[in-house]
């Protein structure tokens, strides 16, 4: 059930890993930008980091023989990377949603003043 | 210090923040000592042995962190449930037991050490399990002065006002006793006994303070930047789901190598992986926070600590820990010095962050509620100076131990196979003692940092208060 990792892919092992966890920081800090800022660039940005993402997470996978039954941690981890900063998003959204004063000033190059729902959506 | 205008649970909260203070120096010049055994097996022989070293440096940061977080509770108490403590000489004196217990611990750790292994021991001396190696009699201690602390909190919700902050705050708070008794008693089967024990070890550290420091989080969110109640409270149930539905059973990576049946390892691996998942969806709701408001701190010591905590966290408990969490990598790393390094980096970056800005809250309350802004006397170069060295420490000793800890996985484990042979030879490899050497180095630079971060909370706006007296300057 259980394949320990090569010798040879210790250093492998150890990078992928850590690049799972910055990657897909990276992608949920440009995914959010992005959406703050309304700038399409930075969410192609934000995809980039999150392919970045899915390459450590199958090189991790092979290096660590996550194969059988891990396969689906390999499938919760590409999925949960991927949701987790839209649903985190739309929960900001929605607990703001009735503050006018949390209104994201800087979404809305439109008006200064007035909350507009188009920046957050 | 202007302790005049703090109420009770301020003034019960400033006793526990200063043991933390004197547990924090307690536990870096411990961890220096044991630093020092590493590299010369020799030094203190005898009189001071690498075991108690270690128990007094470890037990330290466990105790301080437990105060650090008594004290910020109590330190909210009163704003929160608008009322007066419910039982406050109760606290107080629980405070003093406590303290003397956590005395009379050191001072038997230090003068007695060992004993025969036998009930005496177990009762009196040490108990003999890593992390909380107190004597059953300070057990019972620690359940009973933490039951007055969740009666002290209960009683004055109930008779002040119940909020979500409340609710949550109690129920981690039954936990955070309970579990303990976990911890407190035996089985004469290794396995079985480590598998109650490490209870209290990662439920306390991944589940119970967690919490504990969200809700500390919350209320500090809507002091600091005045953030709406009903946001902070949502985010704090979003939380704990998040938290405790990876957290607890994430457990089952202590499970691996213990003993205990083999689907741990599946249970174990599977939600230790995604225990990081909610630190990087956390990112997204820092980003949102930030561009919606516009932070404006009026305490700039606080604040720096708590950027520190959020990087921290993420690093220390996020990458830090996933890198070596998988049992096909485990295998090699478990109780290597690759533990060390993700313990040294994440114990700071979650939790001694958050309580060092709540030192300086306090600290900012006790001198007349001063603006610690950019316009300190000495422009802050203290603090300034101890967050950095206090980071850099860390960070270095964290990066020194991972090379060692490394290099122990690659021989002794891999190469060797986890045999006598194996963990000597590993000892002596050049890229272990140089990883020891440069822990020392990063150590030595904590050091530095510690002394000027307490010089800073005892000095921090007292010029600048007596200024303000004078009616030289305005707060």
């Amino acid at each position: 059930m259980l394949e320990p990792v090569a010798l040879k892919d210790f250093f492998i092992v150890f990078f992928s890993g850590a690049m799972v966890i910055i990657t897909g920081a990276l992608y949920a800090l440009l995914f959010a930008w992005s959406r703050l800022w309304k700038k399409p660039w930075l969410m192609n940005a934000a995809y980039g980091a999150y392919m970045l993402l899915v390459i450590s997470v199958l090189i991790l996978g092979q290096t660590a023989h996550l194969n059988g039954f891990w396969c689906w941690l390999v499938f919760f981890m590409l999925t949960g990377y991927l949701l987790a900063p839209h649903g985190i998003w739309k929960l900001c959204v929605g607990t703001h949603m009735q503050h006018k004063q949390d209104a994201p000033i800087m979404v809305t190059e439109t008006s200064n003043s007035e909350y507009s729902k188009e920046g957050v959506s | 210090m202007n302790s005049i205008s703090l109420n009770g649970g301020q003034k019960l909260a400033i006793k526990y923040f200063s043991v933390a203070v004197a547990l924090f120096v307690a536990q870096i010049l411990f961890g220096l000592l044991s630093g020092i055994q590493y590299l010369a097996p020799g030094f203190l022989h005898g009189v001071l042995d690498f075991n108690i070293t270690r128990t007094v440096h470890i037990n330290a940061m466990v105790v301080w962190l437990l105060y650090g977080f008594i004290g910020s509770v109590y330190w909210l108490l009163e704003e929160e449930s608008q009322t007066e403590i419910s039982g406050l000489w109760l606290g107080n004196a629980a405070f003093w037991v406590l303290t003397s217990a956590v005395a009379v611990v050191v001072v038997v750790f230090l003068l007695v050490q060992t004993g025969p292994g036998d009930d005496f021991t177990r009762w009196f001396v040490n108990e003999g399990r890593e992390y909380i190696e107190a004597p059953r009699w300070a057990d019972i201690g620690i359940v009973v002065c933490l039951s007055i602390f969740l009666y002290n909190v209960a009683a004055t919700f109930n008779k002040g006002r119940w909020s979500g902050i409340a609710g949550v705050l109690t129920l981690d708070l039954v936990a955070l006793a309970g579990i303990y008794l976990a911890g407190m008693f035996y089985t004469t089967n290794i396995s079985v006994d480590q598998y109650w024990w490490w209870w209290v070890i990662h439920l306390w550290v991944e589940a119970t303070w967690e919490v504990l420091v969200g809700c500390i989080m919350a209320w500090g969110l809507m002091k600091t930047l005045k953030v709406d109640r009903k946001i902070v409270t949502t985010w704090l149930y979003i939380e704990v789901a998040l938290m405790f539905g990876s957290g607890i059973l994430g457990l089952g990576h202590h499970y691996f190598w213990i003993g205990t049946p083999e689907y741990w390892l599946s249970i174990g691996g599977f939600f230790s992986a995604l225990e990081p998942v909610p630190l990087v969806a956390m990112v997204v709701h820092a980003v949102y926070d930030s561009g919606v408001r516009h932070m404006k701190s009026s305490n700039n010591p606080a604040f720096a600590w708590l950027i520190a905590h959020a990087f921290g966290n993420f690093f220390g408990a996020g990458v830090w820990g996933f890198m070596h969490t998988l049992p096909q990598i485990n295998l090699y790393t478990h109780g290597t010095q690759w533990s060390a390094s993700h313990g040294h980096l994440a114990f700071f970056g979650a939790y001694a962050t958050i309580v060092i800005a709540m030192f300086y809250i306090a600290a900012q309350y006790a001198r007349g509620k001063q603006q610690l802004g950019d316009d300190l006397p000495d422009r802050g170069w203290k603090w300034k100076w101890a967050l950095g060295l206090l980071n850099l420490g860390v960070v270095g000793m964290t990066v020194a131990l991972l090379i060692s800890g490394y290099e122990q996985s690659f021989i002794e484990r891999a190469q060797e196979g986890s045999t006598w042979y194996g963990y000597f030879a590993a000892q002596v490899h050049p890229w272990f003692i140089q990883g020891m050497e440069w822990r020392m180095v990063f150590g030595s630079v904590t050091a530095i940092g510690i002394v000027l971060l307490v010089w800073d909370l005892f000095t921090i706006g007292k010029q600048k208060a007596i200024k303000v007296k004078a009616g030289i300057v305005q707060t």
